[in-house]
């Protein structure tokens, strides 16, 4: 299957999904060392983004984000590309200046965690 | 997006590396976004302040910057990693204080003011109305916007270093009229009229509205400390950028209960005795120290206390003698940093009051440690 959405940063990635249908704060809410996210009561907390396809609704919270997710990648336990629904600035940020492959504007219902996807972000496809 | 000749040549490179990258970020973003040109604003406040947020990648991105480009309008810093003064006093490491006294002094070299506090509007960047401004720090965003009635969206280190060195934005989100209007109205069934009620309130509502626009109806009890409380849990639980406060019929009506703020505090609730009293998230501001310094006159606290705020703040609070009573009473002021934002190794505690919703809401994941968000009075435990 074949998901359409919009380029945000162009660049190609595969690898697994790790989904959650709550927003992310990458300030307060990632452990820029380990990638592991630190939200008391996010769906998937104590889990790790690292060389991961991250899907999640839209950003959250502080505008240290940006940096916060730059730092992430730049400690390589970023994740390979970013799927959002609706791309909120902060991470939008963090992803261009980590030169991040991600698209929005996706329906991120129809992917669940552990599933295999190529990201076009250049093209704006998801292929699941 | 439109850019006119002089903004061609800038992202052609004609003025230099440093220039074109900052150019291409606010170009991606109007791209992005659509934006129809670029605007020119009044002032920035700048997060990724601090090092523990801007890490080693941040920093040399803002040392790279600062060798070849200054902030082209007026520019304050948010909140640091530490008090640039008496860090030594709170346990940071020595590796944290040379890199964050890197980071401020990069920011200086371009011209910024380096007082780091996330009230900026406390020190005077004080935007007007209709004016545009490329802020970050969430709380101070969301208060610019509703508040202040100034206009910004919610900018990144990157994207607000940009925006200060070419001194314009992108014209799209908040800086339009047609952005700026409410979604959903919230109808208040319950009294607020505390930081806690208002850092609750914003934190309940937050999570329903995400990064859309709240409407408040009849929202009593306001002033800028609750104000400050009610943008800063609405920028933790959600990403609010702007709350309106009117009656606007046509929208969807949610009410507001007692119950649903009582599902805040459960979240919160009272854990026992804490080690550790931080009270400024958003930083104080003078009254909020007045009215700490007339609950601790004469006591003695039974735990670690920490008065968040700004440095001219504090000259304020000193002048009045307020640091002075509550440092009798076993607190103390501290400027320039927050829990968040300083080096984990100063933060080494089991149990944090706070009347913050906003602190209440980030620090058991940065700092790992526990937390009640209680009234100021109760926060305040004295022997």
């Amino acid at each position: 299957m074949i998901l359409k959405g919009r380029c945000i940063v162009e660049g190609y990635a595969e690898g697994t999904a790790l989904v959650t249908k709550d927003p992310i704060s990458f300030m307060g809410g990632v452990d820029p060392k380990t990638g592991k996210i630190i939200e008391r009561g996010n769906e998937i907390e104590g889990k790790c983004i690292k060389d991961k396809i991250l899907v999640f609704p839209s950003a959250k919270g502080s505008t240290g984000g940006s940096y916060m997710l730059y730092e992430c990648v730049r400690n390589k336990v970023g994740p390979k590309a970013i799927i959002n629904l609706e791309a909120e600035s902060i991470v939008v940020i963090g992803a261009i200046v980590s030169n991040l492959p991600m698209i929005d504007k996706i329906d991120i219902n129809l992917i669940k965690t552990g599933d295999f996807l190529k990201v076009n972000a250049t093209k704006g496809e998801v292929i699941l | 997006m439109f850019l006119e000749k002089e903004e061609e040549k800038i992202l052609d490179g004609e003025y230099g590396e440093v220039m074109e990258k900052c150019m291409k970020i606010l170009v991606k973003l109007g791209d992005i976004y659509g934006a129809d040109k670029l605007i020119d604003i009044k002032s920035v406040h700048s997060p990724g302040a601090s090092y523990r947020v801007s890490g080693d990648a941040g920093l040399n991105f803002v040392e790279e910057v600062s060798k070849k480009a200054e902030f082209k309008c007026f520019t304050t810093l948010n909140t640091g990693g530490m008090d640039l003064e008496n860090w030594k006093e709170h346990n940071i490491p020595e590796y944290f204080a040379e890199k964050q006294l890197r980071l401020t002094r990069a920011y200086e070299k371009m011209g910024a003011i380096s007082c780091h506090t996330c009230t900026p509007y406390f020190i005077g960047n004080l935007p007007l109305e209709n004016e545009d401004i490329a802020w970050g720090e969430s709380s101070a965003i969301c208060f610019a916007n509703s508040v202040l009635k100034a206009r910004t969206n919610r900018e990144g280190g990157p994207s607000a270093l940009a925006a200060g060195v070419i001194g314009k934005v992108p014209n799209y989100g908040y800086h339009r009229d047609e952005n700026r209007k409410g979604d959903f109205l919230f109808k208040i069934n319950t009294e607020v009229k505390t930081v806690r009620e208002f850092g609750a309130l914003g934190y309940y509502v937050g999570k329903i509205v995400g990064r859309k626009v709240p409407v408040f109806e009849k929202l009593r009890n306001t002033n800028l400390d609750n104000l400050k409380a009610l943008s800063a849990a609405l920028a933790s639980s959600g990403a609010v950028s702007l709350f309106l406060m009117k009656k606007e019929e046509s929208l969807e009506r949610i009410e507001v209960d007692k119950k649903d703020l009582k599902e805040v505090y459960e979240k919160f609730g009272d854990k026992g005795k804490p080690d550790i009293i931080c009270i400024g998230c958003p930083h104080s501001s003078i009254l909020e120290i007045k009215e700490i310094a007339s609950i601790l006159k004469g006591k003695k606290l039974d735990a670690e206390c920490y008065i968040l705020t700004s440095k001219p703040i504090k000259s304020l609070s000193d002048r009045m003698k307020y640091t002075e009573i509550i440092e009798k009473a076993g607190g103390k002021i501290v400027c320039d940093t927050c829990p968040i934002l300083t080096a984990k190794e100063s933060m080494n505690y089991d149990l944090l009051y706070t009347n913050s919703a906003k602190l209440a809401h980030y620090a058991p994941g940065v700092c790992d440690i526990d937390v009640s968000l209680l009234e100021l009075k109760d926060c305040l435990v004295v022997k």
